[in-house]
């Protein structure tokens, strides 16, 4: 048999199977009663207001405190029991130590800032990978109600990040940005900090020309705020919301049947690109970033 | 207007509003898409163009790829998550 027919084969019975359902079982019609939205509603378990501010302890706040848990706990196990001749763990580790160390710090900051700075965006990294990689654990608990373990009552707790939530994402960001203009004010005293933000070449122009030039340098620098919190929060958001709707969500809100059959298997091509490529990317395209933006404050020459 | 209308109407509006912020999530999610896609083309398409040309580059390259597809495929999701606001406010 030739690539060509195997390939419409499969095609054939890939739609075959989606006409055959929509034949058997056909429409039942829109489904109101499934709010796909609730999976990321953030109930709160155990009620804290304290001065107005609530500190309610809630979905978010449980996977905030297990990637914390996981990032100290591998690292801190790993250092313990480090080997002449390393194992498996010890060698993804090495391979992760040297990406943050050699190509996310080293190769974006001067040796003395990257010496002082390689904890911090390590961490950053790791941080980010472990709460991504949990949001994408599949576990059997992901319904809107509570459910029992041995007659505990737990409430739903499945398939969500930390990452996925706008708050940890800017409070993080909010973090780098204070502390990369700490660090540029620092290395170089304020006004000259503020004076570095002007592009070089701009010696000869006015002053109301780089008042303005320094207007959109400034809006620039709040603009990073924005992109660094949104982009991973977006991307989290994005792929658990299509991982929801391509493994049967659609399928359910519409009440098609057939459609479920369509989109289950684009459900396993999106599982691994998410968390083949996307969690780690995002990981390390923050860390990267804030190390950039560190470098750029600190650079003798902007 | 006519009285017996007015039901009518009423529903019609809620109407528009709900297809308005159909259209808002849809329009903004796939006209988003189309620019990020061909950043991400363009992108991936220099990247082999420039290793084809000078294959010892490789692995420097390849950092500023995921880097630039990064920042490129966010834009993206900027548009989707704007449409989503959109949708659900």
């Amino acid at each position: 048999m030739t690539t060509r027919a195997k390939v419409l084969i499969g095609l054939g019975a890939y739609f075959g199977l989606a006409i055959l359902m929509l034949l058997v079982f056909g429409s039942s019609g829109k489904n109101e009663a499934f709010q796909p939205q609730n999976e990321f509603k953030l109930e709160p378990w155990v009620s804290i207001h304290l001065g107005g501010i609530d500190f309610s302890i809630n979905k978010a706040v449980l996977y905030l405190v297990l990637a914390s848990a996981l990032t100290i706990g591998t690292m801190v196990w790993i250092s313990r029991r480090m080997q002449q001749k390393p194992n498996r763990v010890q060698t993804a580790i090495e391979v992760s130590y040297d990406l943050t160390k050699n190509n996310i710090t080293g190769s974006h900051l001067d040796p003395k800032t990257a010496a002082r700075w390689f904890p911090f965006l390590a961490a950053l990294f790791f941080f980010i990978w472990f709460s991504n990689m949990i949001g994408f654990l599949p576990l059997p608990t992901n319904t809107e109600h509570e459910f029992s373990i041995f007659g505990l009552q737990v409430p739903a707790f499945a398939l969500y990040a930390a990452t996925a939530n706008l708050s940890i994402p800017l409070a993080l960001t909010l973090v780098v940005w204070v502390s990369y203009h700490v660090e540029g004010i620092r290395a170089k005293g304020l006004v000259p900090y503020l004076a570095s933000w002007l592009p070089p070449g701009l010696e000869e122009m006015n002053p109301i020309g780089k008042t303005f030039i320094f207007a959109i340098e400034a809006i620039s620098h709040f603009a990073r705020m924005i992109s660094l919190s949104v982009r991973l929060f977006a991307n989290m958001l994005a792929g658990h919301l299509l991982l929801l709707f391509m493994g049967g969500g659609l399928a359910v809100l519409l009440g098609i049947a057939a459609l479920g059959a369509l989109t289950f298997p684009l459900a396993f091509f999106f599982f691994v690109l998410e968390v083949g490529l996307i969690a780690t990317l995002q990981a390390f395209i923050f860390s990267t970033l804030t190390a950039i933006y560190i470098g750029g404050a600190t650079s003798a020459s902007h | 207007m006519d009285p017996m209308l007015l039901p009518i109407a009423e529903v019609t509006d809620a109407g528009i509003t709900d297809a308005g912020k159909a259209i808002a999530l849809g329009v903004g999610a796939g006209l988003g898409s189309i620019g990020a896609g061909i950043g991400i083309g363009f992108i991936f398409g220099k990247e082999i163009e420039s290793v084809a040309r000078q294959p010892e580059m490789k692995d420097e390259l390849q950092s500023i790829r995921w880097l630039g597809f990064a920042l490129t495929e966010a834009v993206a999701f900027y548009t989707f998550i704007f449409g989503l606001i959109a949708f659900f406010l």
